[in-house]
């Protein structure tokens, strides 16, 4: 890292000299701000340029989402012209298709957590077991290159793949069964989605596992194996345990984000008759709401979604700190 | 990004004992799980290099599959000889490189912070960050906030709001904290201060971790066309992406209520979209093998040990 | 049905007739344009029909443009001197990509940062913008628009500028103008599978079952007709062409609402008797696998692959899509011909369905404060109404990229090509000199909108031509208001996706047509029937109100 000028501590924090560090034993009990501020400036002062670009960048805007209860007309007042309560919240909530919509959200995103979690893990623990290190490294690159391509172009290679004379149906009529046109079933298309999901993710996802691999203490290995424990237990006992903060922390966000499934892949391979199945949130809102202008009205849904998000992670975060003890604050 | 003299051989995982015949049927087993995964990824891949160096009748009648039919690379030419094209790949290069700077100093410096457990007021700070993960702004106060900071047509309207991503700061703060703390400890009772920690002590036990963001925040600098899109208003000061983007989306999503105007109906070849794809991927794919070196590095054991 | 039909003309050239009436009475008031002395920097004394528009100073205007991929926006375009040496105007364009070019409008009218002028605006999507004052009410300053009043008066146009009026009796798009419709969009069919079989070019879609029939029997193992434009809406052409045959379009020329003439209101398009037929007919094309199911998903690629290698002989398209996609495809095939059809004819006669008005331009209302704000509009008169200017946009300057028969008429250079007349020339009259670029060239004269056509599009376009405008293409106008659109817009979103769903599924056969009944009480569920009431309320109101 290069730049150590922007650390500098301001000039308005305290004139006072550090305290030496040998105190810096965590004291529990009542600490006066005073205090803390006097031990830890430098910290803080290092938090100060974050904390600026979240309050302009992050919150400032936030306001914004006052137009959930304010009638807002596109070209006038960016925060609506005048209020209206409930009344955005209302309509949706009495929208018998928002609440399809909703359940399919749920689903999608489970079966996309349940399936798309895990698969990393896997992954990463098979490289971290192979010997050559060019395979191990080729391999690797290879799983990565589906995050690179575009969602349009990974939409158009469903469609080629799963059309009554694609990939997909050849290798059916291979096993003697009946072609037949996947993207008009509304009960295929979660499989397809996540599927695809799961292709394009999970080579990136392993990245942050084996970086987490590479943090464990080869001794830790070295004791397993003189205790007699073969490579499974070792994996089991040892290297699990050890990217066990990793995996918790983007469980939980993984939990916390699951309501805001693929917008741009869905908007571009459902169609009327998977409506069904395929329609979540997102599109919804994209088509009542942004479509015809109507923002008022995706304001007060995506509200509703930042709501559910973040009583998931919160609950995920407690749940995970009582079991495990890892928590992401 | 990162330091060059990280550039040592990693060491070496120790010789272990004599694999088991259970342990060797499994390496078979996983070789093939493995080339399983390249082959499924690889085909898609493979198809698009194939059509970018065929001719357009080819590839509307379904012959190109793994090999180029009716070879050329006049395509190539086509978009390589494009002025704007080139104009746009610079700009890319040029939006990457400093917004992961600065997105790295920030994340860094506050996934730090974060990471102290003691400190006072440590919870509040973390709630800040997660809470926006969650709740935003929405499209158009954003607009207006980059607009009347001024940030409209530079190259801070991309950098600036995107600066920290929280999934980021999060997975580099749960790094920090596994990290020992005996180090820091005794360097702290040297005397060093805490920019002095984390800049000769920390750091250059983060590299793996550093590395993967340096990796994170570039690919998704290289590939974000929204915030140009938004924020540009000069075609001579988009990234690569929102050319590429107009070329594959353009005809698609057209739905108006009576005709299509005459002029705007035409498709772009399908070469000269392939073409582009792989000119637009094709250097985050060089570059990354040499960060990754990083990953399966034992540079952090050597360092406590020794 | 001919009588019906006969009558139902009638009724609608009455109505239009009481709406050219009623425009002349409310009058379009002049006098904002009166209050307009500190606006008239740079504008003309006199202008009027015939002038060349040429500002008295040199002034600029901001503009938002839609950047085509196919002929990407440059800034040393021919275009853009020629333009400034005849008005004394320079545009700053603000270069938007074509793919996400409503999405960039949205954001910035709504953040008030639009440019002053703000083209390709199709008509209804100004509507979420007037309420706010954003855009400017144009209607009020046509009296500085000579050329736009004059196309409308000689063209008979008022039927479908009042049907762009909002609530308050204005409109706040200026359309692009045909003076006669324009089809272009039809059947592209396989020629010589048709000489094959023996068979003529069919004229009315019980002659394409015909067809379709006779080529299955030949070839059983194909679908004869597989269709492409099924993104995002499934076959949104195809719905719309077919559906306008029969006299309820769906697809791209789908509305809620279609005005019956005859009866004197509007009834709801996708629950109409007219609507099952077209339905009843596409089925009966898939349950005898004469039309390809996956027609109505599949990317455009896919059915132009399905076409090139033979796999299908049928597919629809417009003349650009025959010259650019379809021929060039099947170039491997030296005995394939491909041919556009003149539109099949359906139940409702021999109509021509387009309407037209195209899109236009919107104005963003800090115009008005502007000092050259009557120039502007008289700019704008001159480029986009004027015979001139339409020249000009289309065609370029004559000597360069033109020159003129002895009938004067126009002829693109040797050495300029456009959509494949000169495939060799150098010079591309779109890519390297920015015209007849979409953004400026639309509408006009039939003798300028087919300049370019081959002359088997010509062909076409005299029969097609010949037909009747549909008696539902300019419906009167019948705006809501705000909080009306408010809930009109959540209850169209569900009624359109159930629609388009349902069709679909009787269409392949996925639900028997027996539950037709079924389906309409559905519909009705889905508040059919409010949004009707809705619909005919705000034409009882505009109708009190404005005449």
């Amino acid at each position: 890292m290069s730049t150590p000028k922007i650390l500098d501590p301001p000039p308005t924090t305290l004139a006072q000299p550090p305290l030496p560090p040998v105190t810096r034993k965590v004291r529990k009990g009542r600490q006066s701000w005073r205090r803390a501020f006097r031990r830890d400036w430098q910290l803080y002062s290092l938090a100060l340029l974050p904390l600026v670009f979240f309050v302009v960048f992050r919150y400032l805007p936030m306001i914004g989402n006052v137009i959930a209860f304010r009638r807002f007309r596109p070209g006038g007042s960016i925060f609506g012209e005048y209020w209206v309560g409930l009344r955005y919240v209302k309509m949706f909530l009495s929208d018998p298709t928002f609440w399809d919509v909703f359940t399919n959200t749920l689903i999608l995103g489970g079966l996309t957590l349940l399936v798309c979690f895990p698969l990393p893990i896997v992954l990463a623990l098979l490289l971290n077991e192979v010997r050559t290190r060019y395979l191990k490294r080729f391999v690797q690159s290879v799983s990565y290159l589906p995050h690179f391509l575009s969602i349009v172009i990974v939409a158009g290679m469903i469609m080629q793949m799963l059309s009554v004379d694609g990939v997909v149906n050849q290798l059916v009529n291979a096993l003697g069964g009946e072609p037949s046109a996947f993207l008009q079933k509304p009960e295929w298309f979660r499989t397809i989605y996540v599927s695809s999901e799961a292709w394009q993710t999970v080579g990136w996802g392993t990245i942050l596992y084996l970086a987490a691999l590479t943090t464990i203490d080869q001794d830790l290995y070295e004791a397993a194996r003189i205790d007699g424990a073969n490579r499974w237990r070792q994996t089991w006992h040892v290297t699990l345990p050890g990217i066990r903060p990793t995996m918790m922390t983007l469980l939980i966000l993984n939990i916390g984000t699951f309501m805001a499934v693929g917008f741009e892949k869905i908007l571009l391979i459902y169609n009327p008759l998977t409506y069904e199945t395929a329609d979540v949130i997102s599109t919804y809102v994209y088509r009542v709401g942004i479509v015809s202008g109507n923002l008022s009205y995706a304001a007060a849904i995506g509200l509703f979604e930042s709501v559910i998000g973040l009583v998931l992670v919160l609950s995920a975060n407690f749940i995970s700190r009582r079991t495990v003890g890892t928590s992401l604050w | 990004m990162v330091t060059l003299d990280a550039l040592r051989r990693p060491t070496r995982r120790k010789p272990g004992i004599r694999p088991t015949r259970g342990y060797r049927a499994f390496q078979v087993v996983n070789a093939i799980v493995l080339t399983g995964v390249v082959v499924v990824t690889l085909y898609p891949f493979i198809n698009i290099v194939a059509r970018s160096m065929s001719d357009q009748a080819s590839i509307i009648s379904g012959e190109v599959n793994l090999l180029p039919k009716g070879f050329n690379v006049t395509s190539y030419e086509h978009v390589m000889s494009d002025s704007m094209f080139w104009r746009n790949y610079r700009n890319t290069v040029y939006y990457t490189f400093v917004a992961t700077s600065v997105a790295l100093i920030l994340t860094t410096t506050y996934a730090y912070v974060l990471s102290k457990k003691h400190l006072k007021g440590r919870t509040f700070l973390v709630a800040v960050a997660v809470f926006t993960m969650f709740f935003n702004g929405g499209l158009i106060p954003n607009y207006v906030l980059v607009t009347s900071l001024g940030l409209k047509n530079s190259v801070w309207a991309i950098a600036l709001p995107n600066a920290i991503s929280v999934f980021n700061l999060l997975v580099m703060k749960a790094f920090f904290e596994s990290l020992p703390t005996d180090l820091e400890e005794a360097a702290a009772v040297d005397g060093l201060s805490t920019y002095g920690i984390l800049l000769r002590i920390v750091l250059p036990l983060s590299k793996a971790i550093v590395a993967t963001m340096v990796l994170f925040y570039a690919v998704s600098f290289w590939n974000s066309w929204f915030s140009a899109f938004l924020y540009m208003d000069r075609q001579e000061l988009f990234p690569v992406t929102v050319y590429l983007r107009n070329l594959i989306a353009g005809s698609t999503g057209a739905e108006f209520a009576g005709a299509i105007a005459e002029t705007d109906e035409a498709q772009v070849d399908a070469t000269i979209k392939s073409v582009t794809i792989v000119l637009t991927t094709l250097p985050i794919l060089t570059v990354y093998p040499f960060i990754q070196r990083y990953f399966v590095s034992g540079i952090m054991l050597g360092a406590v040990k020794g | 049905m001919f009588l019906r039909s006969r009558r139902r003309a009638v009724a609608a050239a009455a109505s239009a007739l009481a709406l050219t009436l009623g425009l002349t009475a409310c009058g379009d008031d002049s006098d904002p344009a009166e209050e307009l002395s500190a606006n008239r920097a740079g504008a003309m004394e006199s202008y009027n029909v015939g002038d060349q528009f040429k500002a008295t100073e040199p002034i600029s205007f901001s503009m938002l443009y839609n950047n085509h991929p196919n002929y990407p926006l440059k800034n040393d375009w021919l275009f853009w001197q020629e333009l400034t040496k005849r008005t004394n105007v320079t545009l700053e364009p603000s270069a938007v990509p074509l793919s996400d070019y409503e999405q960039k409008r949205s954001v910035l009218i709504s953040a008030g940062d639009a440019p002053l002028i703000i083209p390709k605006t199709y008509h209804p999507q100004e509507n979420a913008f007037v309420s706010s004052g954003a855009i400017l009410p144009v209607s009020d300053y046509i009296d500085l628009m000579p050329n736009f009043k004059d196309k409308i008066a000689k063209w008979n146009m008022a039927p479908e500028i009042n049907g762009l009026r909002q609530s308050d009796g204005k409109f706040y798009l200026l359309p692009g103008l045909h003076e006669k419709p324009w089809q272009d969009y039809s059947l592209v069919v396989r020629t010589d599978i048709l000489q094959e079989l023996g068979l003529q070019t069919p004229k009315t879609w019980d002659e394409v079952y015909t067809m379709l029939k006779a080529m299955k029997a030949r070839y059983p193992d194909l679908y004869p007709f597989t269709d492409r434009y099924s993104q995002p809406k499934p076959t949104a052409n195809l719905w719309n062409i077919l559906g306008s045959s029969y006299g309820a379009p769906g697809g791209w020329g789908f509305n809620h609402a279609t005005w019956d003439a005859a009866a004197g209101k509007y009834f709801y398009t996708a629950a109409s008797p007219q609507w099952k037929a077209w339905v009843e007919y596409l089925n009966k094309l898939v349950s005898e696998k004469l039309l390809d199911p996956e027609s109505f998903t599949q990317t455009d690629d896919q059915a132009r692959s399905k076409l090139a290698t033979g796999k299908s002989f049928v597919i629809t398209g417009n003349a650009q899509a025959l010259v650019n996609d379809y021929r060039p495809d099947l170039s491997k095939n030296p005995a394939a011909k491909l041919v556009k059809i003149p539109l099949p004819v359906g139940p409702a006669g021999e109509v021509n369905p387009a309407p037209r008005t195209e899109n236009g331009v919107m104005i963003s209302s800090k115009a008005k404060d502007n000092k050259n704000f009557v120039a502007m509009m008289q700019f704008i008169d001159w480029l986009f109404y004027s015979d001139s200017g339409q020249e000009f946009a289309r065609w370029g300057i004559e000597g360069t990229t033109f020159t003129r028969d002895a009938s004067g008429k126009p002829q693109l250079a040797d050495d300029v090509n456009v959509i494949g007349l000169h495939p060799n020339a150098p010079k591309h009259l779109q890519k390297d000199f920015g015209f007849y670029n979409g953004i400026f060239a639309y509408g006009g004269k039939p003798e300028l909108v087919q300049s370019f056509f081959s002359p088997e599009e010509q062909e076409y376009q005299a029969v097609v031509g010949a037909r009747q405008p549909a008696p539902w293409v300019a419906p009167p106008p019948a705006p809501f208001t705000d909080e009306e659109r408010e809930q009109a817009t959540l209850w169209e979103t569900t009624l359109r996706d159930y629609v388009d769903q349902q069709t679909l599924r009787f269409i392949l056969g996925q639900r028997p047509l027996s539950e037709w009944d079924a389906y309409v009480n559905e519909l009705k569920s889905k508040n059919m029937d409010q949004y009707m009431e809705l619909q005919q309320k705000a034409y009882d109101r505009y109708k009190k109100e404005h005449g």
